[in-house]
């Protein structure tokens, strides 16, 4: 299946996206250039406007709603008491939180993927979001107000990969045996993640089982920060690494030979899509499966063979904020933490892509 | 590639001199006798241990008639129950994980993690929260979601016949991501009708009755006689397909005959202690390691050796977390998730 993959994308990178659109360069001055084309543009468009959509539906339903006639006053500041506690207090941190962790998590899954050149290799199913949770949740209830929850998560993550890397024996390069080892990996850390509860106060332990699921109740604009700063931070260092992570892809010898140092390059990239979904870990649990669907969604979108970073972060935003739509609307009575639903919907869809690809290859 | 087509590895060796093979089986015999004395002794260690400590001299004695005291004959009594679930739970859990791995040939046959645990599971929380039914220990309500689960994994995970280990692995993923959702999502949907099953969902053997194991037990002897009655196909069909088939085996019939029995394995133990995982994995190959891999000999040492591990594991979750307890599946999950790693890096080359 790698082989496969490899292939398409050498074939994609390395014709400049062949038979599809022509690429364009886009110029500004002399000092910055690209080529794009223009579904992969289109498409990030019309997500964006999906997005704001659903943003406004989450704003706007139910009972604690703002009516839509008020959203754009109460936006732009002009507030009374409950639209403003809603905006400022419930909803609004909430949306925000979602917006950003499913960027990560788009973004993180889109990188994993395409650095192990494996379909299935995003943080969730190798177990980095696992691990993450298990650093967040050690230091969150061993060594509360020392750590930072984020260094956590990252100090978690970071581990899980590494425990990942050397069972394999060899790297991120096999593909079934990443999985097989962050199935284990996934295992241990929610383990580890049982034994600390069991070692912590009550009322922490009930706060903490609730965030394990994956969940963006209670969030505020601090969490809001956290992720943004991630997300914007990450984000531009994974595009300025881009060509260089394009040369790696087709094949360590041909980066090696233009200049692209591969073993450095992977090295930065791989630490970027840790340190983008241990911040969003740390904010809001392992919210399972949005790394892995939304670069297969942006793929199939943009019907680029490469996915783009940034359809990719788009996808999982809108992903995210239409589960927690979805959450917060569905007439339960009680609210389920969004990671819930993202796992049945998510392993429904690696169900699905599991059979497509098995069917493709014999 | 694998501990599983060892025998025909070590073909050679198997032309050794008849004294050599009565040697073999001399020590494979002794090795069974010093397992069950080990069994045994956990087994006392298991009521002797917990929040009040007994001594296992009185132990013994309270067991054969005349306790010191009628607290201590309370205390041990209290706990025999869970020592006994762990038994014949971890008897099923490694018998069905050897047999997996047996008829899949495939290193990572375990019922946890294949998702047959979660499909039973998925079922059994089904029928308390919308059909009010006190489900521990009630295996029918488990049998479905678990022959559910084996189909959807073998479906998935063998395709056209191309089934490879870390394939059928990933299909138990999927299964057990969405199952595990569904259980996750009713039991918060529900927190009343789960007040009780807090500690089962994630797999624990506190809390359970003698009305618990004398429901789940039948199911577990039907299962393991099943499986047990396998050791002669297993052993052909370790050599191959085609030899299994040259030798007389009847693979589909052991598959099938595996299957049920697996199946009605993981089920009752899931009924009666919720998901626990890895014990399949990791004893089988713990007695490959020691023993090899002809099954007449690995299939009655995870006998012993199951119930060996998950008595372990309870007894640690009791003493480690003190004054609470952890539960049991996430003790095996530590033993059992470094096997995994070690027989990762044994599979074939094309993973």
């Amino acid at each position: 299946m790698t082989r496969v993959d490899a292939a398409a994308i050498a074939a994609g990178g390395a014709a400049g996206g062949a038979s599809r659109t022509p690429a364009r360069t886009f110029r500004l001055g002399s000092w910055l250039s690209f080529r794009y084309r223009l579904r992969p543009v289109v498409v990030s468009v019309l997500l964006v406007v999906v997005t704001v959509i659903l943003g406004v539906a989450t704003l706007t339903l139910g009972r604690l709603g703002i009516a839509l006639p008020d959203l754009p006053g109460a936006l732009l500041g002009d507030v009374s008491g409950k639209e403003k506690f809603i905006l400022g207090v419930i909803r609004g941190p909430r949306l925000v939180v979602a917006l950003g962790a499913g960027f990560a998590f788009g973004v993180a899954g889109s990188i994993f993927q395409r650095v192990t050149r494996n379909p299935l290799g995003s943080p969730d199913v190798i177990g980095l979001t696992a691990g993450a949770s298990a650093g967040a949740v050690s230091v969150s209830l061993l060594w509360p107000n020392i750590i930072p929850v984020p260094v956590g998560a990252l100090i978690g993550a970071v581990a899980a990969m590494i425990v990942v890397y050397a069972s394999t024996g060899r790297g991120f390069a096999a593909p079934q045996r990443l999985i097989v080892a962050g199935i284990g990996v996934s295992a241990l850390s929610l383990a580890f993640v049982q034994f600390v509860l069991s070692r912590a106060q009550q009322e922490q332990a009930t706060v903490v089982s609730g965030w394990l699921n994956g969940s963006l109740e209670a969030k505020d604009w601090s969490d809001a920060a956290v992720v943004w700063v991630s997300v914007i931070v990450f984000t531009v260092l994974a595009l300025a690494l881009a060509p260089r992570t394009l040369l790696v892809e087709l094949g360590d010898d041909i980066a090696d030979g233009v200049g692209a140092r591969s073993s450095a390059t992977r090295v930065f990239i791989v630490l970027i899509a840790i340190a983008l979904s241990a911040a969003a870990v740390s904010v809001c649990g392992p919210i399972a499966f949005i790394a892995l669907t939304a670069p297969h969604i942006a793929r199939a979108l943009t019907r680029d063979s490469g996915a783009g970073l940034v359809a990719a972060g788009l996808t999982g935003s809108a992903l995210l904020v239409a589960a927690d739509l979805l959450v917060q609307q569905a007439p339960l009575p009680q609210q389920l933490p969004v990671g819930i639903v993202t796992a049945g919907m998510g392993g429904l869809f690696l169900g699905f892509l599991l059979i497509r690809q098995w069917r493709r290859t014999g | 590639m694998t501990a599983v087509s060892t025998p025909r590895a070590k073909a050679p060796h198997d032309e050794v001199s008849v004294a050599v093979q009565r040697r073999r089986a001399w020590a494979r015999s002794a090795g069974l006798v010093t397992a069950v004395v080990v069994l045994g002794l956990l087994v006392l260690v298991s009521l002797s241990v917990g929040s009040k400590e007994i001594p296992l001299g009185d132990v013994w004695a309270a067991l054969f008639g005349n306790p010191p005291d009628d607290y201590t004959a309370t205390v041990v009594e209290s706990r025999i129950p869970r020592t006994l679930l762990a038994v014949v739970v971890g008897a099923a859990l490694a018998v069905a994980g050897a047999v997996m791995q047996g008829i899949t040939r495939n290193p990572l046959g375990d019922p946890g993690l294949l998702g047959v645990n979660s499909g039973a599971a998925a079922t059994v929380v089904t029928s308390i929260a919308f059909f009010g039914v006190s489900a521990a220990g009630n295996v029918w309500v488990a049998l479905p979601g678990a022959v559910a689960a084996v189909v959807i994994v073998y479906a998935i995970g063998h395709g056209r016949g191309h089934g490879s280990p870390a394939r059928l692995v990933l299909a138990g993923a999927v299964v057990t991501a969405v199952f595990s959702a569904y259980v996750q999502a009713i039991s918060l949907s529900f927190p009343d009708a789960f007040a009780a099953y807090r500690f089962w969902v994630i797999g624990s053997v506190a809390g359970r009755g003698f009305d618990t194991f004398w429901s789940i037990l039948p199911f577990i002897v039907v299962g393991l006689v099943l499986c047990l009655s396998l050791v002669g196909p297993l052993n052909a069909l370790a050599l191959g397909e085609d030899s299994a088939v040259a030798l007389g085996a009847r693979p589909g019939v052991t598959r099938l005959v595996g299957g049920a029995g697996t199946t009605l394995l993981a089920a009752a133990s899931t009924a009666g202690v919720g998901p626990i995982g890895f014990v399949g994995l990791a004893v089988p190959h713990i007695v490959r390691a020691l023993i090899g891999g002809d099954h007449r000999w690995l299939l009655p040492f995870c006998v012993v050796l199951g119930p060996a591990l998950v008595l372990t594991a309870d007894v640690v979750g009791r003493v480690i977390a003190r004054p609470d307890e952890l539960m049991v599946g996430v003790i095996t999950a530590f033993i059992g998730a470094p096997v995994l790693f070690v027989v990762v890096r044994r599979l074939g080359a094309r993973a």
